[in-house]
C-alpha cells in the first residue's frame, strides 16, 4: 500500500465532503437533531399531563390527595367545578385525565380498615388512548391504594404523619425498591446512550451510499479503477476520512448529550469514542456494498432506509430485544447494530468493565472485518 | 365550464403517465409491496414493553422455606429466567454492573422473624438503566411479594387487580409505567396505517419530481400548455390511489391475524385517510421544490419522516411530551390522523369524532398547497 | 520491438442471453492511431473496457504492453491513460485539484507536477480554466481537461472512450491535432468514435457491428475496397481538354466528359496520378480541380452491406 495515494485520495474525500453544503448541514445537524428528539422528547419521563380534578368533598383527606396527585410534576391539574364538566374537557382534550372525588370521600376513608374496600374514586380518561389512559389509571388507582391506608391513620390520629415507608399490609410482603444505576429512573440516558446506534448506523449507511452512487454514475469510479490505487487503498480512501468526520460527530454528540441533556457516560467517554468509531467504519463498510448494488442515488437511498427502518426495530434501540419473540432475537443479535448499542448502554449507564462487553466487542471486531473484506471484494469486482 | 374540463382531463392525463411509471419502476413497487409486511410483523411481534426471559438474581441471606417459596412465586410469572445466586451484596452489584441481571431480589437474614412479628419485608436492587423495563419488572416482583400468602403453601397467582404496595424514591416511576394491561400491539398496529401512508407518500412525491427535474421531463412539461398545479395534482392521484391499498392492507390483516379490528365506522375511516394523504404528499411535492438532487430529496424526506413519527405520537403518547414540543406536533398530519385512526379504531368512533382532526388535515392541505403554488413557478429559473 | 503492443483474440463479452462483443480479434501497432468505428451500442465501450481491465470478458485472451490483462489487470495501470465516455473529474474540486489528484495516483508531485501541468496546460489552453470548479466547464473545456489529465503521467498508451462526443467541430479538429502529436511522440492511441469521418486521422480502421468486427484495415484500403471512389472534377475549356487528357493518358480508366470538362473516377489517388495531374494543371492554367473523396459514411454503409450478403442474421 502506497503511503502517498493513499493520502491522495483521502485529501480528496475530504475536500469533497465539506465543499457540499449539503452534506455538511447533514452531518451536523442529524445528529443533533435525532439527541435532542430522543434524548429530550421521546425520553420516557413523564411530566406534565393535563389532568382535571372534581373535588365533591373538600375534606382534609379529599384535599391532601389533591396535592398528592400534584406532588412531582407528573400531573398539571386543573380544578373542574363539576365531573360533567370534566367529561366535556375530557372530550374536548382540554384533560388526558379526569379524577372525581365524591362527595363522600371522607367517610369512606374514615370507616376503612386494612382490607376493606378503598374509597371509591373516578378515574376518566380518553378511551382513544389506550397506552396513555392504562398508564394514567394505574398510577392514580396505585396512588390512591397507596395513600388510603394513611388517610385512614390519619383520620384516627391527625398528629401521625403519613410516611412515605413500608406498607402495613395484611398479608403480603413489603418491598423497598431502588435502582442502582439511574436511581431516578430518567428516560434520557437510556434514549441518549441508544441515539448513537440510530444515528451511527442510519446516517453513516446513507451517506456513504449515496456519495459513491454519485460517483459511478459521473465515472469518477471507473476512473479510480484505472489507475495505479489498489482496491485497499480506494476503500482507505473513503473509510478513513469519513469515520474520522463521524468520531468527530461522536464526540460532539457526548459533548451535547452533557451539556444540555446533562447525561455524561458513567464509564470511560475515551473508550466509548473508540468503540464508536470502530463501529462507524463497519456501518460505512456496509454503506459502500449497499452502493454497489444501486443504479442511482435514489435507489440507494431507498434500499438504505428499507434496511434500516427493521434495523432500528429489532437492534433494541426503543424496545428491549429481551422483550421480543425468540427468533426474532436470534435476528436482531446478527445486527452488528444492536451489539453496538448494547455496549453504548453499558458504558454509558453502568460503567461496565471490557470483561463483561468482550464478547458484544468480538462480534462486532468479527463484523468489521467481514464487511471491510467483503467492501474490498465489491470494489475489486469487474462485471 | 370547459376550464374545468381542461383542468381535469390535464391532471388525467398526467395521473395516467404516473401510473405507467409507477408500474415500470421495480425499486419502488418492491418497497410498497416489501415495506408494509415488514412493518406489519415488526408492529406486531418486535415492539414490545411487556417484559420476557428477564435475567434476574437472588441473594437468599435467609434460606428458609418461605424465602424460597417467595423465589419460586417470582418465577412463576413466567416473565423471569431461572435465578442466577448471590453471595453477596457486591457481587450483586457487579451482576447489575455486567448487566447479567436486571433486578436482585434481597432476602434478609430476618424475614422469618419479621413475617411473625407482621413486618415482613425485603429489597429489590435494579439496574435502571432502562428505566421503563425497570419499572416494570420492580412492579411485578413488588406485585408478587404484596400478594403474596404467608400462610399457604403453593405459589399464587399474579392478580393484576391487586394494588402494588411498595416505597422508596423510585415509588412513583413505577407505579405509573406497571400498567399490566397495556396492549401494546394494538397500540402499535393502530398506527401502522400513518406509518405506511407516510413513508409512501413522502418519497414517491418528492423523488417524482426532483427525478423529473434532473432528467429534463420537468422542462418538457412546461413547454405544454398544462399549468403546474396540474401537473402536480397529477402526480398525486396515483399515489393516492396506492395510499388507499396499503390502507385496507393496515386495517385488513391485522384484523385477520389477530383479530383486532376496528370497532368504529369504516366509512370514517375511508373518509379521514383522504385529507391526510393529500397533506403527507403535498408536503413531498413541497420538499422536491425545495432541494436540487434526488439524494437531497430523499434525505429530507427521511429525515423528517422519522421525527415526525416521534413528534406526532406514533411511538409514543404526545400528551406525555413537554409543552411547546406537544404544540410543534399539531402541525404535522400524522398527529391528527393517528389520533382519528385511534379513536375510530379503539374507541369505535364515527365522522362526527373524526370531524376536528380531519378538518385540522384538510387546513394543512390548504396551507401547502399554497405554499407549492408560490414555490412552483411556471418557469424554470 | 515489432510486435502488437495491443493484442486480443476471440475477444467475447456476453451480459446473460444478450452478446455485446462477438470473437473480435484485435492487433494494434506501437505508435499508430487506432480508430474503432461503430455506431452506438455496437460494442466499442464495451471492448475498451475490457481492454483496460474494467471488464471481464466472456471468452478470449488479451494482451497489452506484454501483460496478461485478464489475470492481472492492474499491471498495466501505470503505462495507461484512460478517459471514458463520462469524464471523470471531480464535483466540487476545481480543475487544478482534480488535476493534482490524479497526479498524485500516479506518483507525480512537486516541480515535475508543476513542469508537467504547465506544459499541458499551455498545449491543451486550459489556462483559463484552472480554477473552475469541474461542474462550470463546459463540454469542449471537459474533453480536453479530460484528455490532459489522461496524459498527464506520460502513459504510452492512451485509451480513448468517444473523446469528441458533444464537442464543436473546431474543438474536434484540436483534438486529433494533439492526438497526432501524441501519436509522433510515439504514443498509441486506441480511440471509439462513432463520427465516422474521423477515421481519417487515423492510422487504422475497425469498424464493429453488433458486436462483430465487420472490417479491419487502414481507411485508405476501406475507401478502395468499399467506395466508387475519388472523383475528381476538371473544369477545362473545350480547348484545352483535349490536352488534359493527353496527360492524363493512361493513368486513368474512360474518363467522363461532362458540360464543364471532364471527370474521372479513381478507386486510390496513385502518386503517379497525382504527378500527372500537377503538370496538366500547369499546362492549362485556367483549369479548375475538385476532388471529391469517398465519404466514410458512405464506406461504412456499403462494408455493412457486403456483410449482410454474407451474413445469415440478414441486412443491420
Amino acid at each position: 500500500m502506497n503511503r502517498r495515494r493513499l493520502w491522495t485520495l483521502v485529501r480528496r474525500e475530504i475536500q469533497a465532503t465539506f465543499r457540499d453544503p449539503f452534506t455538511v448541514t447533514i452531518l451536523v445537524s442529524v445528529p443533533i437533531g435525532a439527541l435532542l428528539l430522543f434524548g429530550f422528547i421521546l425520553a420516557t419521563d413523564v411530566k406534565h399531563l393535563a389532568l382535571g380534578l372534581y373535588d365533591g368533598s373538600r375534606s382534609a383527606a379529599s384535599r391532601r390527595l389533591a396535592a398528592d396527585l400534584a406532588a412531582n410534576k407528573t400531573f398539571d391539574i386543573t380544578a373542574y367545578p363539576s365531573s360533567d364538566a370534566i367529561g366535556d374537557a375530557l372530550g374536548s382534550g382540554a384533560i388526558s385525565v379526569g379524577v372525581v372525588i365524591p362527595a363522600d370521600f371522607d367517610d369512606d376513608t374514615r370507616r376503612s380498615r386494612p382490607g376493606a374496600e378503598p374509597p371509591r374514586i373516578q378515574v376518566l380518561y380518553d378511551g382513544g388512548e389506550a397506552a396513555l389512559a392504562g398508564n394514567a389509571e394505574a398510577f392514580v388507582n396505585s396512588l390512591l391504594q397507596a395513600s388510603a391506608p394513611a388517610l385512614g391513620d390519619q383520620a384516627r390520629d391527625p398528629r401521625r404523619s403519613v410516611v412515605p415507608g413500608a406498607e402495613r399490609g395484611g398479608g403480603g410482603i413489603g418491598v423497598v425498591a431502588r435502582a442502582v444505576f439511574n436511581p431516578g429512573l430518567e428516560g434520557t440516558p437510556f434514549m441518549v446512550a441508544g441515539t448513537f446506534g440510530f444515528v451511527l448506523s442510519f446516517l453513516t449507511t446513507l451517506i456513504t451510499a449515496v456519495s459513491i452512487v454519485n460517483e459511478k454514475l459521473a465515472g469518477t469510479f471507473e476512473q479510480l479503477q484505472v489507475t495505479p490505487a489498489t482496491s485497499i487503498e480506494i476503500l482507505l480512501g473513503k473509510l478513513l476520512p469519513l469515520g474520522a468526520v463521524f468520531a468527530f460527530d461522536v464526540a460532539l454528540m457526548v459533548v451535547i448529550a452533557g451539556l444540555v441533556l446533562r447525561v455524561w457516560p458513567e464509564g470511560s467517554a475515551l473508550l466509548f469514542v473508540g468503540v464508536s468509531a470502530y463501529y462507524v467504519l463497519i456501518s460505512l463498510a456496509l454503506g459502500l456494498i449497499f452502493s454497489a448494488t444501486s443504479a442511482t442515488a435514489a435507489e440507494a437511498v431507498q434500499k438504505t432506509v428499507l434496511f434500516s427502518i427493521p434495523l432500528v426495530q429489532l437492534s433494541g434501540f426503543l424496545f428491549p430485544v429481551r422483550n421480543m419473540p425468540t427468533v426474532v432475537q436470534w435476528l436482531a443479535n446478527l445486527l452488528p447494530a444492536t451489539h453496538y448499542i448494547k455496549i453504548s448502554r453499558a458504558i454509558y449507564l453502568r460503567a461496565e468493565g471490557l470483561g463483561s462487553m468482550m464478547p458484544d466487542l468480538l462480534f462486532l471486531f468479527v463484523c468489521g472485518v467481514g464487511l471491510i473484506y467483503y467492501a474490498r471484494r465489491v470494489i475489486e469486482a469487474r462485471a | 365550464m370547459s376550464r374545468w374540463r381542461t383542468f381535469v382531463s390535464n391532471v388525467a392525463a398526467i395521473a395516467y403517465k404516473e401510473a405507467a411509471i409507477i408500474r415500470h419502476d421495480k425499486a419502488f413497487l418492491s418497497m410498497v409491496l416489501i415495506q408494509p409486511w415488514m412493518m406489519l410483523l415488526i408492529a406486531s411481534y418486535v415492539l414490545s414493553n411487556k417484559p420476557a426471559d428477564v435475567p434476574w438474581a437472588v441473594l437468599d441471606q435467609s434460606h428458609t422455606a418461605l424465602s424460597r417459596r417467595l423465589v419460586q412465586s417470582v418465577q412463576a410469572t413466567g416473565y423471569f429466567l431461572r435465578p442466577q445466586t448471590e453471595t453477596s451484596y457486591e457481587s450483586a452489584r457487579e451482576r447489575l454492573r455486567e448487566g447479567k441481571a436486571l433486578v436482585v431480589l434481597v432476602i434478609p437474614q430476618s424475614l422469618a422473624r419479621d413475617a411473625e412479628r407482621g413486618e415482613p419485608r425485603v429489597q429489590l436492587l435494579l439496574d435502571g438503566s432502562d428505566p421503563l423495563s425497570a419499572a416494570r419488572i420492580g412492579g411485578y416482583v413488588s406485585q408478587v411479594a404484596s400478594s403474596f400468602q404467608l400462610r399457604i403453601s403453593a405459589p399464587v397467582a399474579l392478580d393484576p387487580d391487586r394494588p402494588i404496595r411498595s416505597a422508596g424514591p423510585i415509588d412513583i416511576r413505577q407505579r405509573f409505567w406497571f400498567n399490566p394491561t397495556l396492549a401494546d400491539r394494538e397500540f402499535f398496529l393502530a398506527a401502522l396505517a400513518g406509518m405506511l401512508l407516510t413513508n409512501l407518500c413522502l418519497s414517491g412525491t418528492s423523488l417524482g419530481l426532483v427525478g423529473e427535474r434532473e432528467s429534463g421531463t420537468y422542462e418538457q412539461m412546461l413547454a405544454l400548455p398544462i399549468r403546474p398545479i396540474e401537473i402536480v395534482l397529477g402526480k398525486l392521484v396515483p399515489f393516492v390511489g396506492i395510499s388507499y391499498v396499503l390502507m385496507l392492507f393496515a386495517i385488513v390483516v391485522p384484523g385477520l391475524c389477530f383479530g383486532i379490528w376496528p370497532h368504529g365506522s369504516w366509512l370514517a375511516l375511508f373518509w379521514t385517510t383522504l385529507p391526510f394523504v393529500l397533506a403527507s404528499l403535498a408536503i413531498g411535492v413541497l420538499v422536491s421544490t425545495l432541494v436540487e438532487t434526488s439524494a437531497q430529496a430523499v434525505f429530507i424526506t427521511v429525515f423528517f419522516a422519522l421525527p415526525s413519527f416521534v413528534l406526532s405520537g406514533v411511538m409514543m403518547p404526545y400528551q406525555f411530551m413537554p409543552h411547546g414540543v406537544r404544540e410543534v406536533g399539531a402541525v404535522l398530519p400524522l398527529r391528527w390522523y393517528q389520533i382519528a385512526c385511534r379513536r375510530i379504531i379503539e374507541r369505535g368512533g364515527g365522522i362526527i369524532e373524526t370531524a376536528g382532526p380531519t378538518l385540522a388535515m384538510f387546513a394543512i392541505f390548504a396551507v401547502l398547497l399554497a405554499l407549492i403554488r408560490w414555490r412552483m413557478k411556471p418557469r424554470l429559473g | 520491438m515489432n510486435t502488437p503492443i495491443i493484442q486480443a483474440h476471440g475477444l467475447t463479452k456476453r451480459f446473460g442471453d444478450f452478446t455485446a462483443v462477438d470473437a473480435l480479434d484485435l492487433s494494434v501497432e506501437r505508435g499508430s492511431i487506432f480508430a474503432f468505428l461503430g455506431a452506438n451500442g455496437s460494442g466499442k465501450s464495451t471492448t475498451i473496457r475490457m481492454l483496460i481491465g474494467l471488464l471481464r470478458p466472456t471468452a478470449g485472451t488479451i494482451e497489452v504492453d506484454g501483460v496478461d490483462v485478464i489475470r492481472r489487470p492492474r499491471r498495466v495501470r501505470d503505462h495507461i491513460g484512460y478517459m471514458g465516455q463520462k469524464v471523470s473529474l471531480y464535483q466540487g474540486l476545481s480543475l487544478r485539484e482534480n488535476v493534482e489528484f490524479y497526479a498524485g495516483l500516479y506518483g507525480l508531485t512537486g516541480e515535475e507536477l508543476e513542469r508537467r501541468w504547465t506544459a499541458l496546460r499551455e498545449r491543451f489552453d486550459l489556462g483559463a480554466f484552472e480554477k473552475e470548479r469541474s461542474e462550470d466547464l463546459s463540454a469542449g473545456v471537459r474533453q480536453r481537461a479530460g484528455l490532459a489529465v489522461a496524459t498527464l503521467h506520460r502513459p504510452r498508451l492512451l485509451f480513448l472512450d468517444e473523446p469528441t462526443a458533444g464537442v464543436d467541430v473546431h474543438n474536434r479538429a484540436r483534438f486529433w491535432e494533439i492526438i497526432q502529436e501524441e501519436a509522433e511522440a510515439g504514443v498509441t492511441v486506441f480511440v471509439t468514435t462513432h463520427f465516422l469521418e474521423e477515421a481519417d486521422y487515423c492510422d487504422w480502421v475497425s469498424f464493429i457491428d453488433r458486436g462483430r468486427l465487420i472490417a479491419n484495415a487502414p481507411p485508405e484500403e476501406l475507401r478502395s475496397r468499399f467506395s466508387q471512389g475519388y472523383r475528381i472534377d476538371i473544369d477545362v475549356t473545350a480547348e484545352e481538354r483535349p490536352r488534359v487528357l493527353q496527360r492524363l493518358d493512361g493513368a486513368i480508366p474512360a474518363p467522363e466528359l461532362t458540360a464543364t470538362g471532364l471527370r474521372v473516377r479513381l478507386p486510390k489517388l496513385e502518386p503517379e496520378f497525382l504527378g500527372r495531374l500537377e503538370q496538366a494543371a500547369k499546362e492549362a492554367p485556367g483549369a479548375r480541380i475538385a476532388i471529391e473523396q469517398p465519404a466514410m459514411t458512405d464506406v461504412f454503409r456499403r462494408v455493412l452491406a457486403s456483410v449482410a450478403s454474407q451474413d445469415p442474421r440478414g441486412a443491420p
